[in-house]
């Protein structure tokens, strides 16, 4: 009987462990240790920031769903992985005991998601800082109180400023903010408050539209349209102000520090500021069997986990190389360890970074978030089902050969809300396969808005509840 | 830095047209559908 241990329960592993358990679950013993106790559905935070869906709506708890699926929970926060051959576990603390807890494994999955970098701005975040976050479920709330305060302002007559965009000049998850950005415009407009705010998006992309992927291009009518040209609609249409290219540095109350590419430090006023942070990797300390510590090895050094990528090429050289990308998400000197959503390390970003005339690299990292984590997951469990019953993986799939479908909501309402489409093929450019400047397929890709879209959104909430609680017929659900 | 590029009125009407919306809810998820099938998922 085989021992497989899945690290997080987030998109990545929660996915992991739900093919695990259906696959092997009866014949081996698969482990999630998790120090939540509940599965979140992220995407639908944008909502929860501006009071139109309840934080229960979101999330649900494990264990009834892993009991169905022949899967052990295990409510333990992870500390220490130990790889080497022979003896192979994971300690952990138990949350609310705090005891020590010991996980052997033949198989493990890191999948924790990301550890909240807020100390790498100064000032950044809702615990010990002045901006606000959508990127936890407290934060989340905390996001919605305050938002709905400055509404209470603005109602009394108030004029208010508002900063939504990244924090950190190497953040990602552009697309969250953007979508949050339009929900509080949607929703000052239903309030009629509108008038009232100065709505601020201040980003480290390098155009609009980037969203950390090098922008989404598509074939329309003989031309292409570029989604820098559709952003900017958006943003003008509903009188939006943007300010990209820009890496905030620190935040004080009120006071938003920033230098741009040109290498002007410049500082933005705010009275409400929901701004990504940058993500690192949790800090798992990694040991060997010699008892030494090996985490640099293991992990690039943001903590990231090192896996079956080319790591250290310059960007000119990664973007024309697609074999660069991770294909099976195996650490090189452990191959019975997996690294799968945001936990592992890419070789590079996929937008064009920019180092100012002040050393300052402005860069978006590459978002490995949603679908694209729910695949990498499913790929994990699918291989290590190969290698528990045959010996040998049998699945690959890079980021270069990805789909991905992401529906950016732009409000709710199944009425007059709206949400832009977007299908990207592949995720990572592939400038070998597909001859165009994008590396992309132009005929594949697409990039729509309409209400449609809002409905897809409201759909995919709805199915994806579905799915992540392993309902009937839930694999035929694509991630 | 800020542009004036704009959706169009046409394109506005399209955009909020139910019946038409209703229509691009059915193309694009089965484009979605396709694209994901096309796509590996080995």
């Amino acid at each position: 009987m085989a021992k497989v241990v899945v690290i997080g329960a987030g998109f990545a592993g929660h996915t992991a462990a739900l093919y695990l358990g259906s696959k092997l679950g009866k014949k081996h013993e698969i482990t999630v240790i998790s120090n939540r106790d509940v599965f979140s559905y992220l995407p639908s935070w944008v909502w929860l920031g501006v009071g139109h869906m309840k934080p229960e709506q979101t999330i649900f708890k494990l264990k009834p769903v892993y009991d169905r699926k022949n899967v052990r929970f295990v409510h333990a926060a992870a500390k220490e992985i130990h790889p080497d051959a022979g003896d192979q576990y994971v300690l952990g603390e138990e949350v609310g005991t705090g005891n020590e807890i010991r996980l052997d494994y033949d198989y493990l999955v890191i999948a924790p998601g990301p550890l909240l970098n807020f100390a790498g701005t100064p000032g950044l975040g809702p615990e010990n800082g002045f901006t606000h976050s959508i990127c936890s479920l407290p934060h989340a709330v905390k996001t919605r109180d305050s938002y709905l305060a400055m509404c209470e302002r603005m109602k009394k007559g108030e004029t208010v400023k508002m900063v939504i965009g990244t924090g950190h000049p190497g953040a990602t998850c552009q697309g969250a903010a953007f979508e949050y950005i339009v929900n509080v415009h949607k929703d000052l407009v239903k309030k009629g408050l509108r008038d009232k705010a100065d709505i601020l998006w201040l980003s480290n992309e390098p155009l609009l539209g980037d969203f950390g992927v090098n922008g989404v291009q598509i074939k329309r009518n003989g031309h292409v349209m570029r989604s820098e040209e559709f952003i900017q609609s958006v943003f003008n249409d509903h009188g939006i102000r943007y300010q990209v290219q820009t890496g905030v540095t620190k935040v004080e109350e009120g006071k938003i520090h920033w230098q741009n590419y040109e290498g002007d430090e410049g500082t933005t006023d705010f009275d409400f500021a929901m701004l990504i942070p940058a993500f690192k990797g949790q800090p798992f300390k990694y040991v060997n069997k010699n008892g030494e510590d090996i985490t640099s090895k293991m992990t690039n050094p943001a903590g990231f986990v090192l896996v079956d990528g080319k790591y250290g090429l310059p960007y000119p050289e990664l973007a024309q190389t697609p074999e660069a990308w991770p294909s099976t998400y195996q650490t090189p000197a452990y191959p019975n360890v997996f690294a799968a959503g945001i936990a592992f390390a890419p070789p590079g970003p996929i937008s064009k970074p920019f180092t100012n005339k002040n050393n300052l690299l402005i860069a978006p990292a590459p978002p490995r978030t949603g679908m694209v984590s729910g695949v990498i997951g499913r790929l994990v469990a699918l291989n290590i089902a190969d290698l528990i019953e045959t010996g040998k993986t049998t699945h690959s799939e890079p980021m270069t050969e990805m789909v991905a479908a992401c529906i950016a909501s732009m409000g709710d309402s199944l009425w007059d809300g709206n949400a832009v489409t977007i299908v990207m093929r592949p995720v990572v450019p592939d400038r070998k396969k597909y001859q165009n400047e994008f590396g992309r397929d132009l005929f594949t890709s697409h990039l729509e808005m309409g209400v449609s879209g809002a409905w897809m959104k409201f759909m995919l909430h709805h199915t994806f509840m579905w799915k992540f609680k392993a309902r009937p017929g839930w694999t035929l659900i694509p991630e | 830095m800020n542009t004036q590029q704009e959706f169009s009125r046409a394109e506005k009407f399209w955009m909020n047209f139910k019946l038409y919306q209703a229509w691009r809810f059915i193309v694009l998820n089965i484009k979605i559908l396709m694209a994901v099938y096309q796509s590996k998922r080995s």
